[in-house]
């Protein structure tokens, strides 16, 4: 478990964190949101104890990382932004060097070592030196160095970024595969990736917590947007959709047309929204011109956060 | 602890920095035993240990420089200081390999010992109260340079400001000469690497020079810590 109690951070005269409290509970995985510049590198590197923060305290499975070191990182792997890695080290070697560092027993580190190249693909390249690793197989480095010691709190920067789709899908892939039984917490500016990975999402901006929120309770995952171009009046057409059986919000988006209304409409358990919509158009006599149902809830839940 | 010095070992010898170390330090090692003695037919071995002072001046900064700073430019420090090691053996595994590698270096100048022993004699005890000495003064000047890099991000500028050190705490004395405060001078001449060197080339074992040595190593590792510890509150290396 992590818990975050009101941290803030300076660098001179940067306000980079402004009294940001969070926990990721045991077993869960957390997304850590936020745009280029919202602390998000800060934070996890307070939390690692790598940085001090500047007031408020940080607590992996209830140790300070400041002040009992050793026991709080014992529980912790860290792939940092940039993976921490060593260039005249080969694969093999560097792994072993970790785990040796992460206290892992002498005569069991060649195993341990082995089993994590199987799982982050690197066995081939275990004779490779880092410095001649491509940035893909860089970061698969970096992840591999954050599971030696087979850690409970895993601390992840942007873990996929700078990798091809396919590694992308591999490593989440992974992420979900070791969510059982760790805490995870990574940051990320990819939404899909936090929707698809995570449990539980902070957003981040300006170095201040803008939304804590369970993913479910986002929509998106069990619920359906539409996005819906009408012809006809805009107040009478809004107040006959907050009707519709299941609607949670009707919002009407900028850029429509003459004579257009574009509404965003979000239904919680709705089997058929389509149907519904358009059946009520039909007998409004409201020609429907686009339909298309929006993904992305996300997205907006992001901007929304952000936005204020 | 022991990992770390290994890891430092391995990488003295995977990178170029070891073998040049060795290099050039046993190669002008031999050209100032030539002036020393060789050219001159003397069969000292304290004059050639008290020349060699200026090579360890000159080249400690070489091993000190990678040691903090390289780890802060590639980064690496983050996977250190996230560890389940403390800063004091973090500092120590790495002060200990620099320490292997000079003393590695200083092992091989014994040729010139041995050159001498062939034709003079060298008196063990001669030979034991020098040696004990020179390790002892190029260890010191060894943590002076690591605590001196301990506060620069980059390699060369930390290598020259060590240099600068070394060469101020070797000079000190002759300041001292000119300061007329006598507890200034008392002071400078204390801290005179060069003073507290000299009763072991006069073949001389001086306990108070030892524990100088011991505890000015001690000193700048305990203070190498505290600035990396410091430097977590000050600053981050992420940007
Ligand atoms: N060492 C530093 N010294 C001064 N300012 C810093 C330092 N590190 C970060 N900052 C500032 O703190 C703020 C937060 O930076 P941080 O790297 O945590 O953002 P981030 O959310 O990780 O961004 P990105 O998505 O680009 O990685 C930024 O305004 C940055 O300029
Ligand atoms: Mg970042």
């Amino acid at each position: 478990m992590i818990e975050v109690q009101g941290v803030s951070k300076r660098y001179g005269s940067v306000q980079a964190l402004r009294d940001v409290t969070l926990r990721a509970p045991e077993g869960k995985v957390l997304g850590l949101l936020g745009q280029n510049g919202a602390g998000k590198t800060t934070l996890l590197n307070i939390i690692t104890g790598y940085l001090a923060p500047t007031s408020g305290r940080v607590l992996i499975n209830g140790r300070d990382p400041l002040l009992e070191p050793e026991p709080a990182k014992r529980e912790l792997g860290y792939l940092p932004e940039h993976p921490p890695l060593y260039d005249e080290m080969t694969v093999e070697e560097y792994l072993r060097f970790v785990a040796a560092l992460k206290q892992v027993k002498a005569g069991s580190i060649p195993g341990h070592v082995r089993e994590i190249m199987g799982k982050t693909g690197l066995t081939e390249m275990r004779e490779r030196l880092l410095g001649h690793l491509s940035k893909g197989y860089r970061q698969r480095a970096g992840f591999a160095q954050a599971l030696c010691g087979d850690p409970d709190v895993l601390v992840l920067d942007e873990p996929t970024v700078g990798l091809d789709p396919k590694q992308i899908t591999e490593i989440r892939a992974l992420i979900q595969k070791l969510s059982a039984g760790k805490t995870i917490l990574f940051s990320s500016h990819m939404l899909g990736e936090v929707r698809q990975l995570c449990d539980h999402v902070v957003i981040l901006h300006r170095g201040a917590v803008r939304l804590d929120a369970p993913i479910g309770e986002l929509g998106g995952r069990d619920g359906v947007t539409l996005l819906c171009t009408l012809q006809g009046g805009e107040r009478r057409l809004v107040a006959a959709m907050n009707h519709l059986d299941g609607v949670r919000s009707v919002a009407v988006q900028p850029g429509g047309g003459e004579d257009e209304v574009r509404l965003r409409l979000s239904f919680g358990h709705a089997a058929t929204p389509e149907k519904q919509v358009f059946t009520l158009c039909s007998a409004l006599n409201a020609p429907i011109l686009r339909m298309t149902r929006g993904e992305d809830d996300l997205e907006q839940v992001f901007l929304q956060a952000i936005s204020e | 602890m022991i990992t770390v010095f290994r890891r430092e070992w391995m990488a003295y010898f995977r990178t170029p920095v070891g073998y040049v170390f060795i290099g050039v330090f046993t190669a002008l090692s031999g050209v100032i035993f030539y002036l020393s003695n060789l050219s001159t037919l003397s069969g000292e071995l304290l004059i050639f240990l008290s020349q060699l002072t200026l090579l360890v001046m000159l080249l400690t900064p070489v091993l000190t420089m990678r040691l903090l700073c390289e780890e802060r430019q590639r980064r690496t420090d983050q996977l250190l200081l996230t560890s389940p090691v403390s800063l004091t053996r973090i500092v120590l595994g790495k002060y200990l390999a620099a320490a292997a590698v000079m003393g590695v270096a200083i092992g091989l100048t014994n040729v010139c010992t041995l050159i001498l022993a062939l034709y003079g004699t060298v008196y063990p005890g001669e030979w034991f109260v020098g040696y004990l000495g020179f390790t002892l003064q190029s260890m010191g000047f060894l943590a002076l340079d690591l605590l001196v890099s301990g506060f620069m991000k980059n390699q060369v500028p930390a290598a020259i400001a060590a240099f600068a050190a070394n060469f101020l705490l070797w000079m000190v004395d002759l300041l001292a000469d000119k300061v007329s405060v006598a507890w200034m001078s008392d002071a400078l001449r204390f801290l005179s690497l060069y003073d507290r060197y000299e009763p072991f080339i006069l073949g001389q074992l001086s306990f108070a020079s030892l524990l100088f040595f011991l505890l000015l190593i001690g000193m700048c590792l305990l203070a190498t810590v505290r600035v990396m510890d410091a430097r977590r509150f000050s600053q981050g290396g992420a940007a």
